[in-house]
This record gives structure tokens, C-alpha cells and sequence, in this order.
């Protein structure tokens, strides 16, 4: 940890002694995320041998500056070159440009803004049906009901894959477990998935691709040689960890924020076309994907603090995503902030998200034919949070439909 | 301030007062040209933002991101010599003066 030869006249960022991943903090994250920016610009959390960054701008360049934070330790806590930890990376998050340039350009011809915007009839379709079914039944478990019904249906049928529906949020739960610490909550994660483990592994495999969906394009590229060979499996794994869970979670938080806040839901009611606004504005607050690491790639410093080589830090989004240096009263909620494309939830630079107008034109699909039928929108009981290490997203919504 | 002027599709000019630091594509739905979308705000994702640049100004322009590069093939009108997308031009004094045309269709 010292010993660092660059800026050795500058401190070492200061050591706090908290654990991010407790039950505690994993439930209600914020008081960690305050003291988080309050302390330094970057911490050290000695149980994991971590640095840990919370505020805006620290986050910006942490995800962003490739040169000095390496995505190729992998985006997990644990350094994926290193025996013991080693796997195979993500053919796409956890390599450094210039080679994830070249595979970006091609992922993002498979589902490109053209592409995507294909599906808004699939979307609105399975949207409408499940709208109707839940505003009849009135008082619903939205989580469930609503939202994991709608994005288990969507998202699979458009990338074209073949996986037992049920298998989806216990492989969810694992993948965010996995980015976080080797604790409790990942063994029981990972006992839960081993008998699904084998339907998992056969879901992203070229057989199991669905005649259509995107999946299937993915493996006609990397036999065209636009992917690496071997890859395209990969690629689809990627999305099914990357784009089932975080969605439901966006929706889910939207779902919670505007029953609580019935005044920013007049406004959706005036102009349904404000769904967009809630949803970016609920993954600012509640941002589903909490920290992602990268590695100092040598001793380097940050606004001011030394950070020694070869270290994980954590950049923690959901702490930026109420820095108040960045966003005027950051703990409201406010359907036209406009915090789209300024929030950090779907990360920043050239990992930025490339499925984010999937997750938006779901979101504005399901919200909006929910907004058209539905007058009101109230809490029957305590909405409830998942134990996930990375994940924030809701467990129990219990809400009351009340129909125009 | 620096200014800049937007030629909408229906060949009526806009001149906006832009802030140094700010993105013409936030100017612009600021100020309510509907010809400028800018779905994700600016994340390079969406490809709704997209403006031609008046050639003259193209040497001041800041130089492309490989992902700007990449999504301007995925622009609904098509991608031009002097296509960029609208979230990447942040003001700038040198930029001062400049016109670009808004692309027809942005979906
Ligand atoms: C039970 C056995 C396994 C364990 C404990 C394990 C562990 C992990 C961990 C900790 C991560 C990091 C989570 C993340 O950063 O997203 C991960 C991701 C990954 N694993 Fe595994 N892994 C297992 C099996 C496999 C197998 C069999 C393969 C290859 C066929 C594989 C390929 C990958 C890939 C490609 C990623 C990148 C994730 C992404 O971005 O989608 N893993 N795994
Ligand atoms: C609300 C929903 C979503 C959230 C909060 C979210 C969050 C994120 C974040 C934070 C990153 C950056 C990772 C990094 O820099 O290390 C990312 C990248 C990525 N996301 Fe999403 N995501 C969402 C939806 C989706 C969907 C629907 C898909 C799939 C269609 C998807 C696919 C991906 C992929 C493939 C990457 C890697 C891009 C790259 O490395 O270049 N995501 N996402």
C-alpha cells in the first residue's frame, strides 16, 4: 500500500471502516454512500483490500479513464487474472479499448437504435395484455405480477433465447452476488442455482438460439468473423446477466417512487409521455447496478489522494447518483430533471450501457399502458429490498391498482 | 455567448445563445427544436440527435469518440461527410458563429 513512487507527497486515501456489503447496507445503502463522499474523494476498505470512490465526478473518471482503471481484472471485486479468481473475462465489459472498441461496433450493429426501435410494437403489445390483467385484478405484488411477468416475457422473446423463465432471477441474484465479495450471500446464491446451473449453460449455446431474435444475429457475426471466434456464446450470457435484472429493477423502483410521490404522478397522468423522465429519475435514485470495479492499472492518484497499483475500486453509482455536488436536492424525485444521460446508472464512456433504449422503450411500454388505465397508484404495505450484493431491486411492491 | 444557428428540417433558422460547456443537443431540446430528439441525454446510444455541420467548421469541431463514430451509421437519415451527433459538440468560443443543418428523419 505505500511506497508509491509517483506523488509520494500526496496522502494516502484514508481507510473507512465500513462494510459496503452488509445486510444493513445492502438494505438501505445511503448512510454508506453519504459518508462514502463526505470522507475523501477515495477511500481505502481494508476488509476487501478495495478503494472505494462516491462522488461524481471521482465515479466519471473512474469507469471512464481505461489508461490508469482497467476493466480487464474484470468488473467484479475479484481480480479475474489472478489464481484462485481466475475465469474467463466478458468478451465485452472487462476488455480495454482499443479492443472493445472493434467488438462494441459490431454488438451495437446487432442492436443498433434501428434495430431496437423494431420492437416497440412487440413490446407494447405483451405490455397492454399485462396491463389489463393487473388493473383487473386491483391489488397486486407488483414485483412479480407486473413487472418480472412483462420483462420475462419481453426480453427473452426478443433476444431469442430458450431458458426455463423461473431460472432467470436466481441466475440474476448469483451474477450480483458475483461482483461482490465472496460472503454469505453468494453461497447461498451459488447453492441455489447449482441444480439450474446445466439449463443455464445450454441457454446461451448456438443450439438454443430461437429463429429471429438477436441472439441468433450474434452467432451469424461471429461466424462472418465480426466477433472472435468462440465469443458469440459469451456475448449472449452477457446479455442475459446484464439485461434481465437491472431492468426489472428500474421498473420496479418507478413503480414504488411514483406511488409515493402522487404529485410527480399527476404529471405522468397529464402527459404519459413523462415515463421516460420517471424511469431515468428512479435508476438515478435507486440505481439497480450499485458499484462496478476496476483495477489502478499502476500507483496513481486521485483529486489529491494517492492510490497505490494493482488495487480494485469500487465505483459506487448509486452514492454519485446523489452527490449533491452534481444534482440540487439529489434525494427528490422529479420526473422532469432530466437526468438522463447526466446520471452515472448505466455507467459512463465507452462501457457506457448499450442496452439502455432497450430498458428505456420496456420501461415506457409496461409504465405507459399501466398510466392510461389506471387513476391511482397507492402502497398497501412496505415495499421490500433483495439481499444482493451489487443489485438493488425490490422483492415485494404490494400496490393497489386504482382504475380510471 | 457564443452562438450558434440550427437549420430546422423546414428550412427556418434558429439562432440560440449556447453556453461554453454546453452540448448543442441540450441547447437545443432546451429550447424546444423538435427536430433534435437526444432519447438517452447525451449517452451515445440512441442516435437522435444527429446534426450536419456547415463544412467551414468542421477543423474546430472536437474529434470523435469511437462510439460516436459507431452509432452515426445507425442515424435514421443516414450517415453524411459532415454528420455528428449533436450531444458531442460541448460549446467551445471557437465555435462561435457555427451552423449545422438538423437531420431529416431522427427515427
Ligand atoms: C460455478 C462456476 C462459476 C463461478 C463461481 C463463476 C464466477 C464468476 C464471477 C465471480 C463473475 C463476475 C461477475 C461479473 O463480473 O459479472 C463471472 C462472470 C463471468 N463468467 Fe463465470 N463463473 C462460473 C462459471 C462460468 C463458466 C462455466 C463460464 C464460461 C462458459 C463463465 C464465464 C463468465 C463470463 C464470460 C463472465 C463475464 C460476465 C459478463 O460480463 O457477462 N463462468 N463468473
Ligand atoms: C435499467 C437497466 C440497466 C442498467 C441499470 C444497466 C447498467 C449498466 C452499467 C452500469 C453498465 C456499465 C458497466 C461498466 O462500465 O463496467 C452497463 C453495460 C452494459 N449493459 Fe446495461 N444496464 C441496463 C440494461 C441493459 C439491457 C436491457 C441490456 C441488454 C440488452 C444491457 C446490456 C449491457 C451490456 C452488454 C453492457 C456492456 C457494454 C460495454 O462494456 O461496452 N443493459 N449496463
Amino acid at each position: 500500500m505505500t511506497n508509491t513512487s509517483a506523488a509520494t507527497s500526496l496522502p494516502e486515501a484514508p481507510v473507512l471502516d465500513i462494510d459496503p456489503f452488509s445486510d444493513e447496507n445492502i438494505e438501505n445503502p445511503y448512510e454508506f454512500h453519504r459518508i462514502l463522499r463526505e470522507t475523501a474523494p477515495v477511500v481505502f476498505i481494508e476488509k476487501y483490500n478495495m478503494y472505494a470512490v462516491g462522488r461524481y465526478e471521482a465515479v466519471r473518471t473512474v469507469m471512464s479513464d481505461f489508461e490508469r482503471f482497467t476493466s480487464e481484472g474484470g468488473v467484479g471485486l475479484s481480480d479475474i487474472r489472478k489464481p484462485g479468481a481466475w475465469r474467463t473475462a466478458s468478451p465485452i465489459t472487462e476488455i480495454d479499448p482499443p479492443r472493445h472498441t472493434k467488438v462494441r461496433g459490431a454488438l451495437t450493429k446487432v442492436i443498433s437504435p434501428i434495430v431496437i426501435r423494431q420492437w416497440r410494437e412487440v413490446f407494447a403489445a405483451e405490455a397492454e395484455k399485462i396491463a389489463d390483467r393487473v388493473v383487473e385484478q386491483g391489488e397486486i405484488e407488483a414485483v412479480h405480477d407486473l413487472v418480472e411477468a412483462f420483462i420475462l416475457k419481453a426480453f427473452p422473446d426478443v433476444l431469442g433465447v430458450d431458458m426455463p423463465r423461473e431460472n432467470f432471477l436466481d441466475i440474476g441474484e448469483m451474477n450480483f452476488n458475483q461482483i461482490g465479495p465472496n460472503n454469505e450471500l453468494l453461497k447461498k446464491s451459488l447453492e441455489k442455482v447449482e441444480p439450474i446451473l446445466p439449463a443455464f449453460q445450454r441457454a446461451f449455446q448456438r443450439e438454443a438460439m430461437l429463429p429471429g431474435g438477436f441472439g441468433e444475429k450474434i452467432f451469424e457475426a461471429e461466424d462472418k468473423g465480426e466477433f472472435e471466434a468462440g465469443t458469440a456464446g459469451p456475448h449472449v450470457r452477457s446479455f442475459l446477466r446484464a439485461g434481465v435484472d437491472t431492468t426489472i429493477a428500474g421498473i420496479g423502483h418507478t413503480l414504488n417512487l411514483l406511488a409515493q410521490n402522487p404529485g410527480e404522478w399527476e404529471k405522468i397522468k397529464a402527459d404519459p409521455t413523462k415515463v421516460r423522465g420517471a424511469f431515468d429519475e428512479a435508476i438515478r435514485l435507486q440505481s439497480p447496478s450499485q458499484v462496478m470495479f476496476r483495477t489502478t492499472v499502476r500507483d496513481t492518484d486521485l483529486d489529491g489522494y494517492r492510490m497505490a497499483g494493482d488495487v480494485k475500486v469500487g465505483s459506487f453509482l448509486g452514492a454519485a447518483n446523489r452527490d449533491q455536488r452534481k444534482f440540487v436536492d439529489p434525494d427528490r424525485f422529479d420526473v422532469d430533471r432530466e437526468s438522463a444521460g447526466v446520471h452515472l446508472a448505466l455507467g459512463v464512456g465507452h462501457h457506457i450501457c448499450i442496452g439502455q433504449m432497450i430498458a428505456r422503450l420496456e420501461a415506457e411500454c409496461i409504465l405507459g399502458a399501466v398510466a392510461r388505465r389506471v387513476k391511482r397508484i397507492e402502497l398497501t404495505g412496505e415495499p421490500r429490498y433483495r439481499l444482493v450484493n451489487t443489485l438493488r431491486t425490490l422483492e415485494h411492491l404490494p400496490l393497489r391498482l386504482v382504475a380510471a | 455567448m457564443p452562438k450558434v444557428t440550427f437549420i430546422n428540417p423546414d428550412e427556418t433558422r434558429v439562432e440560440l445563445e449556447v453556453p461554453v460547456g454546453t452540448s448543442l443537443m441540450r441547447a437545443a431540446t432546451a429550447h424546444g427544436l423538435d427536430g433534435i430528439v437526444g432519447d438517452c441525454g447525451g449517452g451515445l446510444t440512441c442516435a437522435t440527435c444527429h446534426v450536419l455541420v456547415q463544412e467551414e467548421f468542421l477543423p474546430n469541431t472536437p474529434s470523435m469518440t469511437p462510439n460516436e463514430e459507431q452509432m452515426l451509421d445507425f442515424t435514421a437519415m443516414g450517415r453524411q461527410i459532415n454528420s455528428r451527433l449533436s450531444c458531442q459538440l460541448v460549446m467551445t468560443e471557437e465555435l462561435d458563429g457555427l451552423t449545422v443543418r438538423i437531420a431529416d428523419p431522427q427515427l
